[in-house]
């Protein structure tokens, strides 16, 4: 039953956060690029998800005539539960974890990878040429970036010794420098790298590239089915941004003890973690695939493995 | 084709995404630089000199109807033919009377050739521009609505109704001597020839009337 | 019957389902799906096995990279061309026939079916150690020479690969390029 409780907590914490995280971004991209953002709905405009929210709730659901219905419906949901079951694994503070399990990182390799069905369905149920491309686009772009993604944490866990996310933080304050970035900062580059078109955030956002594919795959979808959506993905930068400050960055751990509120200082990296994105995508383009694909493959993964290299002498050698 | 050299970059500047990192810093002072965002229904825009917006008929203060002579020119020289009159000649005089005079507004592309070709200044475009409608009907103007429309505008502007005159009420460039029509409403001195903020004759020595009209 | 069994059962009969499905579906899209839905199903197997590293890999390695490559062929390839094809044996009886000797032959192999001897890892060890650990301890000491070798084949088969996909490229790369030069030449 507590079980039920927490894991109630949790999705709503984190949906709340996917509303203001959609605020923030309107937000910070707004004034970098000299606007103000939302300024209507309520103070500063900070009903405006909410106002969203209600409004994409009660939008007509549109299904197109020669969609694969079945597919179709079950796309999103693919999605979302995708982005959603890491959330089971993540530990916001010490102890504070729904499903501590060995292979932490392992799960959320498998379920980012589960996501990317998501998005190909969805392109191929809808029937329309925008989403199949959109659709291809992700696809092949998931697959190549998430072996530069694993990796680039292979690294971190020779070191760490262990795939418990818990366990990679508990090692990581015990390590000479507190946080794995600095040692593995050829890890930590390749990571963030990867996790931007993992996530398909610009500059890797070629899968819903609005200038030449409309939304990419999720062209056809309106209303609650395209929220959906819209939570996975800010679901999946939230986890992204988690598994940053838990192998890298050091989790929950910070310079200094904030009574009562244990993770106070993940919540910190995280936000800060998401300004980087928001930050990018204000200031740059898009990339061209043939070069996402090069980047990826002749760039990231050779890094990664030298990474590992280089990781595994030192780590022998002292 | 063009090709585009690669700008230089040293090693250095590579790897360490020197001008991604330049970019990002240009993104970062702009996060705390002010908005340029004018928050419209609040901040209303004061619209420049010469602004075409809402068409009117002018209403004569002596007869409190418009000056217009059915001459047709402006209906003649519309492009997108979004004017139409209607008019009989009196009987004994041969004076033409207007009957209907029509614009739609929803076709108008704005060049301002009615007001600048218009004999009697009866045909204006004004300087309100906010008469967007939920249907097709309330901007097809009919004779009383663009007698309204100046009215509105008088009212809302606070200019004299009698003497307001715009400068580009008529053709640019040209002399005021040379304009057809003796009851076409005289432009101030400073506004005529070598004064005259349009035209040709704008392009250097007149340019502090211009911006004159930047700051209004 | 304890829960492990009930999950097997489970499982395997899901297992099965979703593997005659696949065969059997119209759409290939489905019958990838179906694929997946069971690679999932396997991966429970694993881990009412202790090998949660199992579980995990088979998800990423299969679910994630390899049928999503299924998932692209099927995509990009004309299958309701390619379904029209004539078939190998004209009377299906006959390979019905060959499949029911082949279970038959499964099913008196089942009953010579004995437990091996216990091996260095029993499941109280696993579970103290942890699947990932132990599996690395095994992998890395006294399969090493296995390990190294599997590797290499792996690698002998990933320079195959780049060897064939290059040569074909490389004869298109130097037509393109004799053409840009002269091009290039063209213009100056």
């Amino acid at each position: 039953m507590a079980l039920v409780v927490h894991m109630l907590i949790l999705v709503g914490v984190v949906l709340l956060h996917v509303a203001y995280a959609t605020y923030f971004e309107r937000k910070v991209i707004g004034h970098m690029q000299v606007r103000m953002g939302p300024t209507r709905v309520g103070p500063l405009g900070l009903l405006q998800p909410i106002a969203d929210g209600i409004k994409l709730f009660f939008k007509e659901d549109v299904i197109p005539g020669c969609a694969d219905r079945t597919l179709f419906y079950a796309a999103p949901i693919i999605c979302l539960v995708a982005a959603m079951a890491n959330l089971a694994v993540l530990p916001f503070a010490s102890g504070l974890v729904l499903a501590k399990i060995n292979i932490g990182l392992l799960f959320v390799f498998a379920m980012s990878s589960l996501a990317s069905y998501g998005v190909v369905l969805a392109g191929w149920a809808s029937n329309s040429k925008f989403s199949f491309l959109g659709g291809l686009r992700s696809m092949s772009q998931v697959i190549s970036y998430e072996i530069a993604l694993g990796l680039s944490l292979v690294g971190v866990m020779m070191m760490a010794g262990s795939l418990d996310l818990s366990e990679i933080v508990a090692a990581q304050q015990q390590s000479r420098f507190g946080i794995y970035a600095i040692p593995q900062f050829l890890g930590f580059f390749v990571f963030v790298v990867a996790m931007l078109a993992e996530t398909n955030r610009a500059p890797f956002d070629l899968p819903e590239a609005e200038s030449e594919l409309v939304a990419g795959y999720f062209t056809e979808y309106s209303g609650i089915r395209f929220s959906l959506f819209f939570m996975a993905e800010y679901i999946g930068m939230l986890v992204m941004a988690s598994i940053a400050t838990i192998c890298f960055l050091g989790g929950w751990s910070g310079p200094f003890a904030v009574p009562h509120v244990p993770f106070f200082w993940f919540a910190a990296k995280i936000y800060g973690i998401m300004f980087f994105y928001f930050w990018l995508r204000a200031t740059l383009p898009r990339y061209r695939y043939d070069q996402l694909m090069s980047l990826g493959w002749k760039v990231l993964i050779p890094l990664a493995l030298l990474n590992i290299v280089v990781t595994g002498f030192v780590k022998t050698i002292f | 084709m063009l090709i585009q050299p690669r700008p230089k970059r040293s090693l250095l500047e590579t790897v360490l995404l020197f001008e991604i990192l330049q970019g990002m810093a240009l993104t970062l002072k702009r996060l705390f630089s002010k908005p340029v965002t004018r928050q419209y229904p609040d901040e209303k825009r004061q619209p420049f000199l010469g602004f075409r917006g809402k068409h009117a008929l002018v209403r004569d203060p002596q007869t409190g109807e418009s000056s217009c002579v059915a001459c047709l020119r402006c209906a003649t020289v519309c492009p997108s033919q979004c004017i139409y009159i209607r008019y009989h000649e009196e009987e004994g005089s041969g004076r033409r009377v207007v009957d209907r005079y029509d614009i739609e507004a929803l076709r108008c592309i704005y060049c301002g050739y009615c007001a600048e070709v218009c004999p009697v200044n009866a045909i204006v475009l004004t300087e309100s521009y906010e008469y967007s409608a939920y249907d097709r009907q309330t901007n097809y103007f009919d004779r009383g609505r663009l007698l309204n429309n100046w009215d509105a505008f008088v009212k809302e502007s606070g200019h004299d109704p009698v003497a307001y005159v715009n400068p580009f009420w008529r053709p640019r460039g040209v002399d005021e001597a040379t304009l057809a029509g003796p009851r076409r409403r005289k432009v101030p001195e400073e506004w005529t020839r070598a004064g005259q903020p349009v035209g040709r004759l704008c392009r250097s020595q007149d340019s502090e009337v211009l911006a004159e009209g930047v700051q209004r | 019957m304890t829960v492990q069994q009930i999950l097997f059962f489970y499982f395997a009969t899901v297992i099965v389902l979703l593997s005659l499905g696949a065969v059997t579906m119209r759409n290939s899209v489905y019958s990838v799906l179906m694929v997946l839905a069971m690679f999932f199903h396997m991966a429970g197997i694993y881990l009412t096995l202790n090998a949660e590293f199992l579980a995990a890999v088979q998800v990423v390695v299969y679910a994630g990279a390899v049928l999503v490559l299924y998932l692209f062929v099927v995509f990009l390839v004309n299958l309701k061309q390619e379904a029209r094809i004539t078939r190998f044996v004209k009377h299906p009886a006959l390979g019905g026939v060959m499949a029911g000797a082949l279970f038959l032959m499964l099913l008196f192999a089942f009953g010579s079916f004995s437990l091996g001897p216990q091996g260095a890892w029993p499941v109280a060890a696993i579970e103290e150690a942890t699947f990932t650990r132990a599996l690395a301890m095994e992998l890395f000491t006294r399969y090493l020479l296995p390990f190294e070798v599997v590797g290499l084949i792996l690698l002998i088969a990933v320079v195959g690969g780049i060897v064939l996909a290059k040569r074909e490229e490389s004869q298109e790369g130097a037509g393109r390029e004799t053409a840009g030069s002269s091009i290039t030449r063209g213009e100056a």
